[in-house]
């Protein structure tokens, strides 16, 4: 490795810049360490994401919780209100209570065909793909 | 009047929940109801003086290349913004004020209660209730207003059977209903849960140093345990602000376009 490094070292200030065959030495050392750089760059911009979708994954964890909840809690609701209304204990409470179920399933299912939609956006489709250099 | 105890006894937790209390500072009565400028309102006022004050300070020199506080602003400008234009799409802009105002009023919020001693506004369901169900009739309104009757459209998907339609609709209803509650007890319950965790961590330390001795040596454990909390906390802080106005682009965006 020492070879290229003096080469430029001696001819950086001798030879004329025209000299074609330097500038090229010259130009692929730098290019090879503008790709070091920029790889590194990539990776901590990488780990960067990676603690956001950290932080980010348990906002949508309690997004979806919550989002369940809260439609069997008004579905239920609504039924209790209905039979004191029609004077139809339970059954009323008993239909809304699934409907609200169900209305939470649809909830969480949209939200996260939303969250996939965004990941994929992010990391270009290569979700549930193995990574290539996992550790075995 | 209390009876003597044995030293063994220690330091009592101190109380969590303390922290939530409303305190009326100027009582007001308006018809019968109580309406007194609480702890809770004067921070809300901090909250809105401190952003407007602010903005207005690093606006003021409008310079074409911005020096640190304008690159606050503009940051937070474009970072609605983006989320603005991805969210909702076409016809965002007139919005913007409103999605602008919700989220860093619920973040300055947030964070002030970040601060010891400072009154978390986001903590109480009655705020974050009020904040949802804003969202919640706003949505309504500038649905029918920009549809008509096409708003309705949102409780009908396309593509179902005639036969199961009555209860798809049933089942959007109810979900759309359960918009306000959800969105409500999210902030809240993440804001009053982190608030309680921190100030139990914080009892904890001087429950151990009240113990004495040997297990008094063991009080700096919580103390780290409280610090990487409240690193957490500031996260879930400003999650939770970004977390309800996404939900409120959404939200809006279905009032926009309601066909899916």
């Amino acid at each position: 490795m020492s070879g290229p490094a003096d080469d430029r070292g001696s001819g950086g200030s001798r030879k004329p810049p025209d000299d074609t065959a330097a500038f090229e030495t010259r130009l692929s050392e730098l290019e090879e360490k503008l790709g070091k750089v920029k790889a590194q760059r990539g990776e901590t911009r990488r780990a960067e994401t990676d603690g956001g979708a950290g932080g980010r994954g348990m906002a949508y964890g309690m997004r979806m919780a919550t989002e369940l909840v809260a439609a069997i809690i008004v579905g239920g609701l609504i039924g209790w209100g209905l039979d004191r209304f029609f004077g139809t204990t339970p059954w009323l409470f008993l239909c809304f209570f699934l409907l609200g179920f169900a209305a939470g399933v649809l909830n969480v299912l949209r939200g996260y065909e939303k969250l996939r939609k965004d990941i994929a956006e992010q990391t270009g489709g290569n979700i549930g793909k193995s990574v290539p250099d996992d550790e075995d | 009047m209390a009876a003597p105890t044995g030293g063994t006894q220690g330091v009592s937790m101190p109380d969590p929940i303390h922290q939530f209390e409303i305190n009326r500072i100027i009582p007001i009565k308006i018809f019968g109801w109580d309406a007194s400028f609480t702890n809770s309102s004067l921070f809300m006022v901090i909250a809105a003086v401190l952003t407007v004050g602010f903005i207005m300070v690093s606006m003021s020199g409008r310079s074409l290349v911005p020096n640190r506080m304008q690159s606050v602003s503009e940051i937070s400008y474009e970072f609605i913004a983006n989320m603005m234009r991805d969210a909702i799409g076409e016809g965002w802009q007139k919005y913007f004020p409103y999605v602008f105002s919700l989220f860093i009023f619920i973040f300055v919020c947030n964070m002030l209660g970040m601060i010891p001693g400072f009154f978390t506004v986001t903590s109480h369901i009655a705020v974050t209730a009020a904040l949802a169900l804003l969202v919640f009739t706003s949505v309504i309104l500038i649905g029918f207003a920009n549809n008509g009757l096409g708003f309705l459209k949102l409780f009908v998907p396309s593509g179902v059977p005639a036969v199961i339609l009555p209860l798809i609709v049933l089942i959007e209803v109810i979900s759309f209903l359960s918009r306000p509650l959800s969105h409500s007890i999210r902030l809240f319950a993440n804001m009053l849960a982190g608030h309680i965790t921190l100030k139990v961590f914080g009892g904890f330390v001087v429950m151990l140093l009240g113990a004495g001795g040997a297990v008094s040596l063991i009080s700096p454990l919580p103390i780290l345990a409280a610090v990487a909390l409240t690193s957490l906390e500031v996260l879930v802080a400003f999650l939770q602000a970004y977390v309800f106005t996404m939900l409120t682009c959404m939200y809006l965006s279905d009032a926009l376009h309601p066909g899916h």
